[in-house]
């Protein structure tokens, strides 16, 4: 037992817990804030897996843009419309039949794959070279296509946006 | 070192523990600094003294603000969600010393020399945007929302300027890790990135106008990323009694205080390292080395600091509008007109 | 094309108006301070500064009238009248004194410091002072008592008076009855007795 893996069940941990109360959390903005150390602890995760490119992007991405917007959504209805959002449980046999399938598909995987088993190396390898270089060579076009994606959508959502404005 | 290592699992829980927890000791000797900075900097700004009864020229001043803050009572008003009123200032101040872990204090100590150094900051930092919404949120309280709402979008904003401005210095040095950018900034004042860096002359000369602006406007940016004025709209006393921290005291109002200090210093430290040849002395050779390099670091990092104080003492707070106008449409636009020329220049 | 330039043309300004804004704070940086260090280095205040009230109570003759004038009332006088065998002696301007004062109490607390008080005053007794460096922790200590008088003083100034006052009701006694027995024989004015004829020389006290 060394401290990679106390800090791999720390990470564990946190995010299962938190996953927890993302989910049974009645109220829901603790949902939306619980969310907040799930992303933390996948970020870990992505560590100590050696993709430290990919746990950074992802506390980029879903801590500072999508968890933000999802917050202002909560708390723009909750508190300022006073609606009150609680998270309640229905469809109870449908929503069993899809998680049983669900779960049966992820554990049959998690079993039937053959997981590489690395030795806890020293050191970090450099990736990040390595992800760039991919990207604008051999993923150019999908990396591409997505920016492009992007781009139409956010000039999508501005046009949404004024649209309204001016309708008002 | 050795001897704690062969102590197996606690001996390196000990030596983590005690690597990461340098910085700690430095912020807070430096928001001690700094708290009796601003004050004697705002008063003489003003024409005035400020403390001055408290030691000499009221230098114990600090302390006793500090230990006022200790045994104030801890307040949380009933209709606050205490959970998430509580959790609040950590998450804050998480977020901010996150970041520090990727500061090149010295050319011997970083917290973790990793390759992602400024991604991994700007990336931290995030945790701030949300530790301000939940203190806003959870205090339940109209200012406080306000402040926090007004921080969350502000903020979001300007980590768009502010990553592109990032972007301009990583493409002239070609690294992310701090410590590598910092090394090649090496040998003197004229090779820093705010300079052109250490390219040929023509490359250099052609380069100097792009990394000057960029310099400004990432400063601009890192002023509105740390909520101080003329970018704080967040914590407005003359509109939003206090912003996200309103319903704050004590120990917690401190927390909150000591993340506002450190950030002004990692914002700084970003700026330094990226632009001003972090931990390299302006003289070349001269006066360089490991104990040097911590002081010209942090010299540095305090005259920026110093400028952020000068400026709040100077402008008045802008408008939310005017301030999305800046973020959007100047800051922005000008900064793709600088990554344009950079990379162009770069590449020739 | 004209908004292209409006929009350089803003930058511009917001650059320059900022650097100069900072160039004034920064030159304010070495100005010495306007400010004095306070308890150490105090301020010389005007020769007629309105400040804490003073009263000097022995040309106070108890008249009455800054305690009315008093917007706030804050000055509580109380008075006793003296006897004729008593000389309370005259004021520094030359008015005789002919009250006792046993009361004269400022609240200053609740002192406005508007100086109403200090013109009426005829013998300019009540003025105001430079000293403006008087917080109290109990507020009772800010009511001043100005009154020199001791309670036993007080006691015999009452006694005094009230054997004045009764010796005079038995001399009035006295006159209306022998007044009555004069009178008699003309019957009708008997029935009002009591007033004071305008003439009677026996009325004790004031003038
Ligand atoms: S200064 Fe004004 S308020 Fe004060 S005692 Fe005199 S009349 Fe009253
Ligand atoms: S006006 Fe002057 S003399 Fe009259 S009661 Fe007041 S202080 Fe005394």
């Amino acid at each position: 037992m060394d401290l990679y893996i106390i800090v791999f069940y720390l990470f564990a941990l946190i995010t299962l817990a938190s996953a927890a109360i993302v989910v049974i959390s009645k109220n829901i903005v603790y949902s939306a804030f619980a969310l907040l150390f799930t992303f933390f602890g996948v970020a870990g995760l992505y560590v100590l897996l050696m993709a430290d490119f990919i746990a950074v992007t992802q506390l980029l991405i879903y801590v500072g843009g999508i968890l933000v917007l999802l917050l202002f959504g909560v708390m723009l209805t909750t508190k300022v419309i006073r609606v009150d959002m609680r998270t309640a449980t229905v469809r109870t046999f449908p929503a069993v039949v899809i998680v049983a399938a669900l779960a049966g598909t992820l554990i049959g995987i998690f079993w039937s794959t053959d997981w590489p088993q690395s030795p806890a190396s020293d050191g970090f390898e450099r990736t990040i070279p390595q992800i760039g270089e991919m990207l604008l060579t051999s993923y150019l076009l999908p990396f591409e296509i997505a920016s492009v994606v992007l781009l139409v959508a956010l000039i999508g959502a501005a046009m949404i946006a004024r649209r309204e404005r001016k309708a008002l | 070192m050795e001897a704690l290592e062969n102590l197996g699992v606690w001996g390196s829980i000990l030596i983590a523990v005690v690597w990461s927890a340098l910085p700690i000791v430095f912020i807070l000797l430096y928001a001690l600094v700094t708290l009796y900075a601003e004050m004697k900097i705002a008063a003489h700004i003003q024409d005035r003294l400020a403390y001055m009864r408290t030691g000499w020229h009221g230098t114990l001043q600090p302390f006793a603000d500090i230990l006022k803050l200790l045994q104030k009572e801890d307040t949380i008003s009933s209709a606050a969600d205490r959970k998430l009123f509580r959790l609040a200032p950590y998450v804050v101040f998480m977020g901010t010393y996150g970041a520090f872990s990727a500061i090149p204090f010295s050319s011997i100590y970083i917290g973790s020399n990793i390759d992602l150094g400024v991604f991994f900051i700007v990336a931290v930092s995030s945790l701030v945007v949300v530790g301000i919404l939940m203190g806003g949120w959870a205090s339940n309280n109209k200012w406080s929302i306000f402040g926090a709402m007004r921080s969350a979008a502000q903020m979001v904003s300007y980590e768009i300027p502010t990553a592109l401005a990032i972007l301009i210095a990583v493409m002239i040095t070609g690294s992310l890790n701090l410590q590598d950018v910092t090394k090649f900034q090496e040998g003197g004042i004229h090779n820093w990135v705010v300079f052109g860096g250490p390219l040929p002359l023509t490359q250099k000369l052609l380069l100097i106008p792009f990394t000057l602006v960029t310099f400004i406007i990432l400063f601009i940016a890192s002023l509105a990323e740390v909520n101080r004025t003329p970018f704080d709209l967040p914590e407005a006393e003359s509109e939003l009694v206090q912003g996200f921290n309103t319903e704050y005291s004590g120990m917690r109002f401190a927390m909150f205080y000591l993340a506002e200090y450190a950030n002004m210093f990692l914002v700084s430290a970003v700026t330094v390292a990226l632009f001003l040849g972090g931990w390299t002395s302006p003289f070349g050779s001269f006066l360089s080395g490991p104990v040097w390099g911590l002081f010209w670091f942090i010299g540095k990092c305090l005259l920026l600091v110093f400028l952020q104080i000068w400026i709040r003492w100077t402008l008045p707070r802008l408008r939310v509008d005017q301030l999305m106008y800046t973020s959007w449409k100047v800051l922005t636009p000008f900064l793709f007109v600088c990554i344009f020329g950079v990379g162009l220049i770069l590449v020739l | 094309m004209a908004a292209v330039r409006a929009y350089f043309n803003n930058i511009w300004i917001a650059l320059t108006t900022v650097a100069v804004g900072m160039k004034i704070t920064f030159k304010h940086l070495f100005v010495p301070a306007v400010t004095l260090q306070y308890p150490d280095v105090k301020l010389k205040l005007p020769e007629r500064a309105r400040n804490r009230l003073y009263v000097n109570i022995d040309d106070c003759i108890g008249c009455d009238q800054c305690s009315m004038v008093c917007p706030v009332d804050c000055i509580i006088i109380e008075t006793i009248k003296s006897t004729p065998d008593q000389d309370l002696g005259t004021t520094s301007t030359g008015h005789k004194k002919r009250l006792h004062v046993p009361v004269f109490d400022i609240d200053i607390a609740k002192c406005c410091y508007c100086g109403l008080c200090v013109y009426p005053c005829p013998t300019e007794c009540i003025v105001m002072t430079d000293v403006y460096e008087f917080s109290e922790f109990d507020r009772n200590r800010l009511i001043y008592s100005f009154s020199i008088m001791t309670p036993q003083d007080i006691e015999l100034a009452k006694e005094k008076l009230k054997k004045a006052e009764e010796e005079a009701a038995a001399k009035k006694a006295a006159a209306t009855a022998a007044a009555a027995k004069a009178v008699q024989p003309s019957g009708a004015q008997a029935l009002k007795p009591a007033s004071p004829e305008p003439g009677t020389p026996e009325q004790p006290g004031n003038s």
